[in-house]
C-alpha cells in the first residue's frame, strides 16, 4: 500500500493509542514519554534532534558533524564524512519504515529529519504545492547565472520522491539552488532507484547544520544505509554544501549578493513566500518623500505617488536607509 | 571486446565503492543480447547476474584484460580507458539521472573518435527511461 492510506492508518492508530493512554493513565501529553522539544545546534558542533514520535520508534537525540570539520567550500557540492561510512547503530537498522521530523526550534529553525524508508512510504502522485512554507532565512531572489533563476529552493530534508512529504514545514529548509539539485537530488535519486528496484529499506537522515544562531543552514549532512543488504547497495555519509557558486551568502539572515562582476540580482517578491532582499549595492529606486518610502520604479505603488512627492534616487540602497529611508513592503526594494 | 557499462547524468558509474544504480530489465537485456557469446566481468559485478543463471558469464579478477575479440565485457567498478586499445565496440546505458560519482567513465568518447551508431530508449523497473547507445569508430 502506498503512503496516503498508509498515512491515514497511522494518524486513526495514533489517535486511537493516545485516546487509550489518555483514559487509562490520566496523564497529559507533557507526560507522555519522548516529548522532548527538538533544538537544532546552537552552536556549529551538534544538532540534535526530537525524540518525539508520531510514526515511528523514538529517536534519540544524536549528534551530527562538526562544521570546524567540513573542508571549505571549493565549488564541490558534498563531500564524504568519515570516509562515507555512516555512523547509525546495528540496532537502528530495522526492516520496518517510519519517518521522523524534528520539531522547529525557537528560531522557527529545521531540525533532524529520518525515516526508514520502505517502498509503502514512497508517494504515487506528483509533488503538491511546498510554496506556503516559509522557511527560516527565505528570500525570492533571482540572480541570471543561477540555473533556474533562483537562488533559494525550499529544499526537503527528506526529498519528496522518498517520503512524499509536502508542505512540511519540518522537512524544508532555504537552501541553495546548487545545494538543492547537485548537493542532494543526486543521492534522493540514488536512493529512491534503489529502492524501487529491491524493495528494500533504507534508513536515511538528513541533519541541517547552522552555525550559532544563523537562519540560513550552512549545509546539511546526510546519512543513509540499506538495511536488509547491510549497506551493500546503499551507503553514505556525506556533507552537501548550502553555497552558491558566485553568490556570496548572509548565513545570518539569507541575504545574498553576486560576487562575479558582471552578475545581477533582482528580487521578484510578488510570488507567496516572498520577503525582503536588498542584494543589489547600487540601483535606481522612487522615493514617496510623504511616506518616507522607497519603491523599485516597476513598483505599482509608484503609480499611486503625486509627481509632486516623487523624488527619483540613483545611488546605493544602504544611503537611503542610513537616511531614514524605508523599503517598500510591496516591491522589496 | 565489446564493452558495455552504466553511467547516469555526469558519466559516473560508481560511488563510495557502489554500483550508481542497478535495473533487472537491464540486467535481462544484457543477458539477452550478449546469449551465445562470453560475458565477463568482476565478482562484484556478479552477483546482480547470477540470479538469472546465464551460462555465459566469465568471472575474473580483471576482466577488461581477459576479454578477447568479439567477447563483451561490462564493467562497473573498472575505468575502462586504461583498455581503450582493447575494444572494439562500447555499449552504453544511460539511466538519464544524476546520482553522486567518484568513479567516472573515462573514455572521452567524441574526443577520440567514438561515433554512435545506434541508439534507443526503453523502460526499466526502476528507470522510467534508459538510454542504450552503440559507438563504434
Amino acid at each position: 500500500m502506498k503512503k496516503p492510506g498508509m498515512r491515514k492508518w497511522n494518524k486513526f492508530f495514533a489517535v486511537m493509542s493516545l485516546a487509550l493512554i489518555l483514559a487509562l493513565t490520566g496523564c497529559g501529553m507533557s507526560g507522555t514519554s519522548g516529548s522532548s522539544s527538538s533544538v537544532p545546534s546552537s552552536t556549529s558542533s551538534a544538532a540534535e534532534e526530537s525524540s518525539q514520535e508520531t510514526s515511528g520508534p523514538a529517536v534519540k537525540t544524536e549528534k551530527a558533524v562538526s562544521l570546524g570539520k567540513i573542508p571549505k567550500f571549493s565549488g564541490k557540492a558534498y563531500v564524504n564524512i568519515k570516509h562515507g561510512k555512516p555512523d547509525f547503530k546495528k540496532s537502528e537498522l530495522k526492516k520496518k519504515s517510519y519517518e521522523h521530523y524534528s520539531d522547529l526550534d525557537s528560531l522557527g529553525r529545521c531540525g533532524t529529519a529520518k525515516a526508514c524508508i520502505g517502498k509503502n512510504l514512497m508517494p504515487d502522485g506528483e509533488r503538491g504545492s511546498i510554496g506556503s512554507v516559509r522557511p527560516t532565512g527565505w528570500h525570492l531572489i533571482k540572480y541570471d547565472f543561477v540555473s533556474g533563476k533562483y537562488l533559494y529552493n525550499r529544499c526537503h530534508l527528506i526529498g519528496y520522491q522518498l517520503t512524499g512529504e509536502n508542505a512540511n514545514a519540518r522537512n524544508l529548509i532555504t537552501g541553495t539552488r546548487f545545494l538543492n539539485i547537485e548537493g542532494m537530488l543526486p543521492f534522493e535519486n540514488m536512493t529512491a532507484d534503489y529502492i524501487k528496484e529491491t524493495g528494500n529499506h533504507v534508513l536515511y537522515k538528513v541533519t541541517p547544520i547552522y552555525k550559532k544562531n544563523n537562519l540560513v543552514a550552512s549545509g546539511v549532512h546526510m546519512e543513509a544505509e540499506s538495511v536488509e543488504d547491510k549497506g551493500d547497495g546503499i551507503s553514505f555519509n556525506i556533507y552537501a554544501y548550502n553555497n552558491q557558486p558566485g553568490v556570496k551568502i548572509d548565513y545570518a539572515t539569507g541575504e545574498s549578493r553576486a560576487t562575479g562582476k558582471n552578475s545581477s540580482s533582482t528580487s521578484d517578491n510578488s510570488a507567496s513566500g516572498g520577503s525582503s532582499a536588498n542584494v543589489a549595492s547600487k540601483g535606481t529606486y522612487v522615493i514617496c518623500i510623504t511616506t518616507g518610502k522607497f519603491h523599485r520604479p516597476s513598483c505599482p505603488s509608484v503609480k499611486q505617488i503625486k509627481a509632486s512627492n516623487k523624488k527619483i534616487y540613483k545611488g546605493k540602497r544602504k544611503v537611503l536607509i542610513n537616511d531614514g529611508y524605508v523599503p517598500c513592503k510591496r516591491c522589496c526594494p | 571486446m565489446i564493452l558495455i557499462a552504466c553511467i547516469d547524468d555526469g558519466g559516473g558509474m560508481m560511488f563510495n565503492g557502489r554500483r550508481q544504480s542497478r535495473d533487472s530489465v537491464l540486467t535481462k537485456h544484457i543477458i539477452g543480447i550478449t546469449a551465445g557469446k562470453k560475458l565477463w566481468m568482476d565478482k562484484y559485478s556478479e552477483k546482480i547476474f547470477v540470479s538469472e543463471k546465464p551460462g555465459n558469464l566469465m568471472i575474473s579478477p580483471d576482466p577488461l584484460t581477459e576479454a578477447g575479440k568479439g567477447d563483451y565485457c561490462f564493467t562497473e567498478d573498472i575505468q575502462p580507458g586504461a583498455y581503450e586499445d582493447r575494444i572494439e565496440m562500447i555499449m552504453l546505458y544511460r539511466w538519464n539521472r544524476a546520482y553522486p560519482s567518484d568513479l567516472l567513465f573515462d573514455i572521452p568518447l567524441e574526443e577520440h573518435g567514438w561515433k554512435v551508431s545506434a541508439a534507443r530508449d526503453f523502460a526499466g523497473t526502476s528507470h522510467d527511461k534508459i538510454t542504450e547507445e552503440v559507438y563504434m569508430r
